[in-house]
């Protein structure tokens, strides 16, 4: 499944445009690493508990994306976009969008 | 030619940088290759474009990150800190969860209902979290996003 950002297939030809697709996921860390991360926050620095929990909450988004796709009969998803919202403190929610298409 | 001219690209190498990058739509990607298929020149120079994008991947250099969080990470300083503040953190709290449900009923001037009640919310608090929490250490074995760094 090729998965990109930009609208068009370089070499290749879009031959039909399936629908939107889309994955979600909102994931926690546990209570030590934000308490971990409240005193990062004291000192600076990357947050590194945050950086993987957001990471994690990405390739789980794309996962359920790619899926999507698949299911659909997908070749490749094209116009990718990332976007997120904070519905609770401590957790990292994650959209993934795009189109899915065929591909000749 | 002043030197300003000389550094200027052309609307064609722009063109190219732009194929390669595969910033040019559709079209206009489908109009370059007919100009590139009648343009030695131009397709040379797409070609050069392409190897100079491989060698500037790989020359990147390495990010010395991920070692020095490891290495610090490691340090045993570092980890005894960590280690022993979550383990007072941890003690206290379970101490004053045992205190608080027997000083609410045992030592407390609370009528016996308000008292049942309090022990009643606290143990319900206790059971969810400990209810939770073996959920998710049985469901954690199977989480293929817990290996995720960044």
């Amino acid at each position: 499944m090729i998965l990109l950002s930009i609208d068009n297939i370089p070499g290749k030809e879009i031959t039909s445009v399936i629908g939107l697709v889309r994955g979600n996921t909102v994931r926690a860390g546990h209570l030590g690493k934000d308490i971990t991360a409240v005193f990062k926050n004291f000192v600076g620095g990357e947050i590194n508990d945050y950086t993987k929990l957001m990471a994690e909450a990405r390739e789980q988004a794309l996962d359920r994306l790619r899926e999507e796709a698949k299911a659909m009969g997908a070749d490749a998803v094209v116009g990718l976009r990332f976007s997120t919202a904070s519905i609770s403190p401590g957790a990292a929610e994650i959209v993934v969008y795009g189109t899915a298409v065929k591909i000749g | 030619m002043s030197p300003r001219e000389q550094t200027e690209p052309s609307e064609n190498e722009l063109r190219a940088m732009a194929y390669v990058d595969g910033e040019l739509s559709q079209a206009e990607a489908r109009e370059f290759e007919v100009t590139l298929a009648g343009d030695p020149a131009l397709a040379r120079e797409v070609a050069e474009l392409r190897a100079l994008q491989l060698v500037s991947r790989q020359m990147a250099p390495p990010e010395p990150m991920d070692y020095e969080w490891e290495r610090l990470k490691a340090d045993p300083l570092q980890r005894t800190g960590v280690g022993l503040g979550f383990s007072l953190v941890l003690l206290g709290t379970i101490g004053f969860t045992l205190w608080g449900i027997w000083a609410i009923a045992f030592e407390s001037e609370l009528s016996l209902p308000a008292k049942l009640f309090s022990v009643a919310t606290i143990t319900g608090l206790v059971l969810i979290f400990l209810t939770v929490l073996r959920g998710r250490l049985r469901t954690l074995p199977y989480d293929p996003y817990t290996h995720i760094k960044r």
